[in-house]
């Protein structure tokens, strides 16, 4: 299509969207927005996540509010510590507000976090958290990741209104808002929501050798994505790393 | 020759009093001294002149004059800020600079000798700085200390009086002499004499006058022919910054006394900005009823010249801290620090600007307080639970990005069972702490292979700390361990664990371990 076309059809669009649409819009700013909201910025931090590379090539997009739900040992603190060792090793600055309290320094420094680019915050309850995670989205934190830790969460799971106004404040800064729940918390406003699903622990060791924990099987689960129908799928696998803790097996 | 100019501010306890209350602006107001019926008027505002009030009147006989005229106090706390917001502003064009004997006279002096910019260009800017800081000054440049002070009075709004030097008995002679200021008793035998002007005095005989007058009619004499023997006394202005009020009356809620505290605090960033320097140290000191006193501070993450940032501070601490009585006066003081600097950087990872990031550290400072904000770093030892918090400096970003690598290869291991796994992405397993470790009640049997009694069933106790209950139970599918951990054996904080990994029936992978010394099981860890 040619330039002196495409501005034809332009024109002859927005003449024919002026009539329904003069009620509704006040003024030319609110034509534009939807348009930005489809051209966001995407980022390669997704691709630290295990299997999203297949279900989400693109990966994350900046300013929009991701929402990761897992069962207890799914792997969520995983996929929430492989996000922000990607983003700090590319040089950017990222923020975990850990309402659980669970970033254990000594067993996570094997993921390869840049401590000294990671801003870690432990609020009380729900309600600190998102004002935290609001805080630092709009402090210009490229990366937010919000984890909830793991239920009874303190505070309940915060009003919709408060997650719509998280995702309008990733928007408007342009920051990722990563949020790890233990089931879905953020209502509508996330523009895409991620599943793990544990299937079992691996040990290695038989007989009467003891016995050591390898990892687990899980699946990723993308239910919900700009432009995706239906659900995808893809398997993955956790390691555990033997370098977290110097132990010393008691063999018989 | 040097040349020195003079910053004044006329009717000065007003001005400081409007620069604390701007809403009072245009208003007849009256600052007076004193209380009850003995109060005098001090200064009187344009309105209030106008209407006749003048200074020395008691304040009823101002009120009869006007009977909705608004009175205030002189508050010595406001007084001070303003006479050293003066001083940062003269500091902005001069490294020597030196305040009046009386420190709420509202004029500074500072030594201008080669500006690098026109006299005239020069005290124009000055008089805008003091108005742009709420402060209407008049500006004097001359070569002694007092024909700059005269030639400050003399100033027609933010147009400086310029005195040539050898120019001062000149610009002298023609004005009234009670612009030296005489002492009393002076002026009246002055005044006797039949003299009326400055230049009438100093044509007298200089030996005459002062076996007359002695020492005082002397020296005032010599002024009067120009010659100002005091040199400027150059200091330093003070490293902390301090705003503040006396109330006119009592504060019993918050909102209020926020209200107040947020016009002081954003005057107190204004001068900090003047200084390109940032809060690093907020303290705020409140004056109770009838004779308490309150102190409090924060030290500041990274230092900020954000009021809300301040605001929020000050709020959070008072609701959870009250003063406990009512509140008659307060003061803010800001210890400066240096504010960070960065470079921005074409083609690399945008950095997050200095300025900003200080404000949101001191945001979040001030919604969780200190202990709850800052960058982890893992420390010496073998306890899992250890860390400690470190000061959230980053370093600038990489001046070009580094290239993302694929660290997550597709996992072509075989299982434990001996079957080939799926095609699927690898990741690595995270250990999820928790703080404090749940106390559990654990059913131990001894195990086949080696008969070490090994848990086979767990059960979570509620916390007592928070009375929240981390619900862990089931019978163990899969146990490993014990792993051994023993630190500090060589004092008393000694502790030996036996750590454990189990696999519950129900769901969850955990890390257990055994207290040696009390038999207590935890669960300090899930693999998530």
């Amino acid at each position: 299509m040619t330039l002196p076309q495409a501005r034809i059809e332009r024109s002859e669009l927005l003449s024919r969207l002026e009539g329904p649409l003069a009620g509704k819009l006040r003024s030319a700013r609110e034509l534009l927005r939807p348009e930005r909201r489809s051209e966001p910025v995407p980022t390669v931090w997704g691709r630290a996540i295990p299997g999203l590379e297949r279900l989400l090539p693109a990966g994350f997009a900046r300013g929009d509010l991701v929402e990761l739900t897992a069962g207890r040992s799914g792997g969520r603190f995983a996929c929430v510590l492989a996000l922000l060792a990607a983003a700090t090793a590319s040089g950017e600055n990222a923020a975990l507000i850990d309402l659980g309290d669970g970033l254990d320094p000594q067993a996570a420094t094997a993921t390869g976090i840049d401590w000294n680019r990671l801003l870690w915050v432990q609020p009380r309850d729900i309600r600190e958290a998102l004002a935290a995670t609001e805080a630092a989205l709009t402090g210009g934190f490229p990366i937010v990741a919000l984890d909830l830790g793991l239920p009874p969460l303190p505070g309940g799971r915060g009003a919709e209104t408060m997650w719509i106004r998280l995702a309008r404040s990733a928007r408007a800064h342009g920051g990722l808002a990563f949020v790890a729940a233990p089931y879905r918390v953020s209502g509508t406003a996330a523009a895409t929501v991620l599943e793990l699903r544990r299937s079992q622990a691996r040990w290695s060791g038989t007989g009467g050798a003891p016995l050591l924990l390898d990892g687990t099987n899980g699946r990723l689960l993308l239910h919900k994505a700009p432009h995706l129908e239906g659900s995808r799928g893809e398997t993955l696998v956790f390691s555990a790393s033997r370098k977290r803790e110097p132990r010393v097996a008691l063999s018989a | 020759m040097s040349r020195i100019a003079c910053l004044e501010v006329p009717l000065f306890p007003l001005a400081a009093r409007l620069r604390a209350e701007p809403e009072l602006e245009g208003v007849a107001l009256a600052v007076t001294e004193g209380t009850g019926s003995t109060a005098r008027i001090v200064a009187a505002s344009r309105a209030a002149r106008r209407l006749g009030v003048r200074a020395g009147m008691t304040l009823a006989q101002a009120r009869a004059l006007v009977p909705k005229l608004v009175a205030r106090a002189r508050d010595a706390a406001a007084e001070r800020a303003a006479s050293t917001a003066l001083t940062e502003i003269a500091a902005r064009f001069s490294p020597r600079i030196e305040l009046a004997p009386d420190p709420c006279s509202g004029v500074v002096f500072l030594d201008v000798e080669a500006p690098r910019i026109s006299e005239a260009e020069l005290g124009r800017e000055l008089a805008r700085a003091a108005r742009r800081e709420g402060l209407p000054a008049g500006v004097g440049i001359a070569a002694s200390k007092l024909a700059a002070q005269v030639a400050a009075r003399s100033a027609n709004g933010e147009t400086p009086q310029i005195v040539a030097t050898g120019e001062e008995a000149a610009f002298l002679a023609p004005l009234p002499l009670a612009r030296l200021a005489p002492e009393l008793e002076l002026a009246r035998t002055i005044d006797r004499w039949g003299l009326s002007s400055i230049g009438d005095f100093a044509r007298l005989p200089a030996a005459e006058v002062s076996s007359r007058l002695g020492a005082a009619g002397a020296r005032l004499h010599a002024v009067a022919r120009g010659a100002d023997p005091r040199p400027l006394l150059a200091r330093e202005p003070p490293p902390d910054l301090s705003e503040g009020l006396e109330l006119e009356w009592p504060l019993v809620t918050l909102e209020p006394f926020l209200f107040v505290a947020y016009a002081a605090l954003e005057r107190l960033c204004r001068r900090l900005e003047t200084r390109a320097v940032g809060c690093a140290r907020l303290a705020l000191e409140l004056d109770l009823e009838p004779a308490g006193r309150d102190a409090r501070a924060w030290e500041l993450p990274a230092p900020t010249r954000d009021a809300k940032t301040l605001l929020t501070l000050l709020r959070l601490d008072l609701e959870a801290r009250p003063p406990g009585a009512a509140v008659v006066g307060f003061a803010v003081t800001a210890i400066p620090g240096q504010t960070r600097s960065g470079q921005g950087t074409l083609f690399g990872t945008p950095a997050i600007s200095p300025e900003r990031l200080a404000t949101t550290l001191a945001r979040l400072f001030a919604l969780l307080g200190g202990e709850r904000v800052g960058s982890p770093r893992p420390i010496d030892g073998h306890r899992p639970e250890r860390f400690v918090l470190a000061p959230y400096t980053p370093p600038p970003p990489p001046l070009v990005p580094p290239l993302m690598t694929r660290g997550h290869e597709l996992d072509s291991g075989d299982r434990s069972d001996g079957s080939r796994p799926r095609r699927g992405a690898q990741g690595l397993l995270a250990v999820r702490t928790l703080r404090p470790p749940v106390e559990l009640e654990v059913q131990v049997e001894p195990r086949q292979s080696d008969q070490e009694k090994a848990p086979t069933v767990l059960r979570s106790r509620a916390r007592e700390s928070d009375g929240r209950h981390l619900e862990i139970a089931g019978s163990v599918r899969v146990a490993s361990g014990p792993w051994h951990l023993e630190e500090s054996w060589w004092n008393e904080r000694a502790i030996e664990r036996e750590y454990w990994d189990v696999e519950l029936d129900a769901a969850g992978l955990y890390r257990i371990y055994r207290e040696l010394a009390g038999d207590r099981w935890f669960a300090d860890g899930i693999y998530d």
